[in-house]
């Protein structure tokens, strides 16, 4: 079936709103859910130094959990990154703030781009966008790790999301564990989708960043922003979002609340 | 690590439960599996348990943990034999020490030919190829152990007064080598190898990543030389990847097994050679650096529950560490572990803490909010560029996002992914201004009939001086001149109504692209009080790839007619392949109303022609003429 849209009955002299990425609409329910749950929004370069993108994470240089992410490099001596991942921005952000004197607790998403030297097809692209979360605190746990991203994808997502837990392994946190949701999209039957990757931040983090590890704990997590959209709109091919086409833009119907 | 049922059943008494349910225990308490079929198991093996789950007997210890089905054995804990040392067979290692061991054994007299039935098909379910009983014991005994293993024809290396003399030693300057498959490679300086001593230094392998041609094991062999090694991780690591050269061997000692390990791997190679090709062993000899056993690592029951958010008990935690075979003392609660030598994953006390958690299972950790923070979230620069955007979608702007690759920049990329965009982007106009002309193509489909096409992007650009949040913002005026003029005005209010400063824009020669600086504007002060529009979307609707077609329609109606109306008629009689209808002209005159509306036509599968379009216009023609009063112009 052909779908129509009728605009309201303006003439071509009037001029119609524009458009706002999906991307940027995400961001906002994103800053909007997590803003109500205390988290602050952080910001980090995009063309990281190795030391921020890979060292203080725990991934230094010739280590195997290199190859987990293709890295493009500059031929800038000392060669930097586009950053891999956001999480280079928890270090930052924890390192400013003890730089200014302010201890933890913290709470921040870091909604980024980041960068894979990978061959793109309808599920991979070479940059897209991550969002990072970093709470630090006393008492921190991963059960609260589960309870606020449980609430961001019942919230972002549909009241009956659900989170579970698989082990994995990042670097930079331990326990490390692979994040699925159960998702029902409208018309379809629920099925759990990988979304993220999260874990406890582990101690040397934290102390790279001058944070004691036996005062603070607390939990990270990222995961891609794309994906997000493609799962909550029906969109089955990443590489439409950052081609500058608006086409894609114009494939949403967009109405303000 | 492609894995075989059928294998790893030969750790257990029990028969194993199918792959399915081996898949789902390992994918919730272990790791993440690829895939599976009747027998395979394909288990993606992350660098913190590559160390020891490189191997079937790494894989059986888990399934052991996670399922509780006791192992029959386990080969890392068995007791190593004695062996006589060999007289016939020195071994040294580099001055560098990056070969922390190695352990090399002399058999005579054995027969080489094809592999028993069992060791060929045992290979064969892991996708690797059988080659001769030798090889194929050193490849078997890898993928059950996860140590990697060669064999060397003794008599392709030199005697000297009855001794052959293995050593390992960095390359020189401008050495190659030939491997046993047939490629030649130039080596860096200081490239480890295995070399025949009495030989000059003849090189027989790369250490740790292949063997050379030199010495080949083939069907006329009869005394071989057996190597179970440890090389340096980070140095395998650099030669496999300057040679573009990942055998199984190297993927293994990158992730640093444990160095004794190779003891484990030669007891187990010997004795399969024996049993699938004879021969007689003269003798072992094992140089090694000092062998240090593990550190124990201690952890509370309270970090544990601390970290996990559990309420798991003592008794609890000691089942999981039973579980995975650990050797531990428990008192008042405090758990002290001497990690199995094997488990080089286990060094602090959140190590133990993710073992406890992943083997009592993550899906009984409670979903807990955070506490109720008392500082209110900092948002403020976000939503300054979020109301930068909003400003510019309500005056007519469609937000676009574009790569941050690019033809020029200043800064190139040592390796990108598409050779003609090497650069980080300096500038976001060309991918505007790209942007904007593919725009004019399409916008009769997607913006109907707009006289201007106007766009902007917020995204970092690139230069020597660092990076800068940018915004551009672009205008095509499809039916004039005044592009340049409308961006202008645009810009202005821009700057007095939302930013209240004049934002240095630079302006393209024709003034119809520009950027500015956002880094310079304040906007955490611009977000401070701002809260961004909040914005549903629908479903996505994909669009068409192939082309779209236009026709115009025109009736007369009578006074009072509704441009719904007209449009309602023109959707049901066009069929399937309109999808747009875009008034662009109304007028009275002499009571009659006039309506213009612009039609799009487009399929999703192809591209339409005039023996689609034309009997869709006739319908379209025929329905709004037999309307009372209606006439087509």
């Amino acid at each position: 079936m052909p779908v129509f849209y009728m605009r309201s009955p303006v003439y071509y002299e009037a001029m119609p709103p524009g458009r706002l990425h999906p991307i940027s609409v995400a961001l906002r329910d994103i800053a909007s859910i997590f803003g109500r749950m205390g988290f602050s929004v952080a910001y980090g370069p995009e063309l990281e130094e190795e030391h921020y993108n890979f060292n203080v994470l725990n991934i230094p240089a010739d280590h195997p959990a290199r190859d987990m992410q293709d890295t493009f490099w500059t031929k800038e001596s000392p060669r930097r990154v586009p950053r891999t991942q956001t999480s280079p921005v928890q270090v930052r952000y924890m390192e400013e703030k003890i730089a200014e004197g302010i201890q933890p607790p913290y709470r921040i998403v870091v909604p980024g781009k980041v960068f894979r030297n990978e061959a793109t097809d309808a599920t991979h692209e070479a940059q897209f966008y991550q969002n990072e979360g970093l709470v630090v605190g006393k008492d921190i746990t991963l059960a609260h790790l589960k309870g606020t991203l449980e609430q961001f994808f019942k919230e972002y997502l549909s009241e009956g999301a659900q989170v579970r837990f698989r082990p994995s392994f990042f670097p930079f946190t331990e326990p490390s564990v692979e994040v699925d949701v159960w998702f029902e999209a409208p018309g379809k039957e629920g099925r759990w989708l990988e979304v993220m990757g999260a874990g406890m931040v582990h101690p040397s983090v934290l102390s790279n960043a001058g944070i004691d590890p036996k005062e603070y704990q607390g939990f990270a997590f990222g995961g891609g922003i794309e994906r997000l959209v493609m799962v909550k709109y029906g969109v089955d091919d990443i590489r439409g979002f950052h081609g500058g086409d608006i086409r894609f833009v114009y494939g949403f119907d967009e109405t303000t609340a | 690590m492609k894995t075989s049922r059928a294998w790893l059943q030969n750790y257990f008494n029990k028969e194993l439960p199918s792959t399915e349910v081996l898949a789902k225990a390992l994918t919730f308490h272990t790791a993440e599996i690829e895939e599976t079929t009747e027998d395979l198991l394909e288990v993606n093996v992350l660098p913190d348990r590559a160390a020891y789950m490189l191997s079937h007997r790494g894989v059986a210890t888990e399934i052991s943990a996670t399922l509780g089905i006791p192992l029959k054995q386990d080969p890392l804990r068995e007791a190593l034999p004695q062996y006589e040392v060999s007289k016939r067979l020195t071994v040294t290692r580099d001055a560098e020490g990056k070969c922390s061991r190695y352990i090399g054994a002399l058999i005579t007299g054995v027969s080489v030919g094809p592999s028993p039935e069992w060791l060929r098909v045992a290979l064969e379910s892991v996708g690797q190829r059988s080659i001769n009983n030798v090889v194929d014991a050193t490849n078997f005994v890898m993928l059950n152990l996860g140590q990697p293993l060669h064999a060397f024809d003794a008599h392709k290396l030199t005697e000297r007064e009855g001794q052959y003399a293995v050593g390992v030693r960095p390359a020189e300057q401008a050495e190659r080598i030939t491997t046993l498959s047939g490629e030649t490679y130039d080596l860096e300086e200081g490239t480890l190898l295995i070399a025949d001593m009495h030989a000059d230094g003849a090189p027989l392998g790369i250490a740790g990543i292949k063997g050379g041609d030199r010495a080949t094991v083939s069907e006329t062999t009869t005394d071989i030389i057996l190597e179970s090694a440890h090389f340096d991780g980070v140095s395998v690591r650099k030669t496999a990847q300057s040679l573009k050269l990942f055998t199984d061997a190297s993927s293994r000692f990158q992730n640093k097994p444990s160095v004794a390990l190779p003891a484990y791997g030669m007891r187990d190679i010997i004795a399969l050679i024996q049993e699938v090709a004879g021969g007689v062993l003269e003798g072992v000899v094992d140089s090694h650096e000092e062998l240090l056993p593990p550190d124990p690592v201690v952890v509370t029951l309270d970090q544990i529950n601390g970290v996990l958010g559990s309420t798991y008990s003592a008794q609890d935690v000691s089942g999981a560490f039973d579980s995975l075979g650990f050797s531990y003392t428990l008192a008042e609660e405090t758990f002290s572990v001497l990690p199995p030598f094997e488990r080089k994953d286990i060094n602090i006390p959140e190590d133990l803490v993710e073992e406890a958690g992943r083997i009592l299972g993550y899906e009984h950790i409670e979903s807990v909010m955070l506490p109720v923070q008392s500082i209110a979230p900092d948002q403020a620069k976000f939503r300054g560029i979020e109301a930068i955007k909003d400003f510019l979608v309500a005056r007519g702007f469609t937000e676009i996002s574009t790569p941050a690759f690019a033809k020029e920049g200043e800064i190139e990329l040592q390796n990108p992914l598409q050779e003609d965009r090497p650069f980080m982007r300096a500038s976001l106009l060309p991918a505007l201004e790209d942007a904007l002309g593919r725009a004019v193509h399409v916008a009769p489909r997607v913006l109907g009939h707009s006289r201007y096409i106007k766009l902007f992007e917020v995204g970092t650009v690139f230069t020597k001086h660092g990076e800068s949040l940018l915004l551009s913002m672009g205008v095509v005026d499809t039916s004039g001149k005044l592009a340049a003029e409308a961006l202008k005005e645009n810009v202005a209010t821009l700057e007095q109504e939302l930013l209240r400063i004049p934002a240095s824009a630079h302006f393209n020669l024709t003034g119809t692209i520009m950027e500015l600086n956002l880094g310079k504007l304040n906007l955490e002060k611009l977000g401070a009080e701002y809260a961004p529009v909040s914005v549903r979307l629908s479903a996505y609707r994909p669009f068409s790839s192939y082309p779209f077609a236009l026709r115009d329609v025109a009736v007369w109606t009578p006074e009072g007619t509704k441009e719904t109306e007209v449009a309602m008629c023109i959707q049901e009689a066009a069929g399937e392949f309109l999808v747009r209808t875009d008034l662009f002209d109304r007028f009275e005159k002499e009571g009659r109303v006039s309506y213009a509306f612009r039609l799009v036509f487009e399929s999703l599968e192809r591209t339409l022609s005039d023996t689609d379009l034309d009997p869709a216009m006739e319908r379209i023609t025929e329905a709004l003429n037999q309307k009372e009063g209606w006439e087509v112009r």
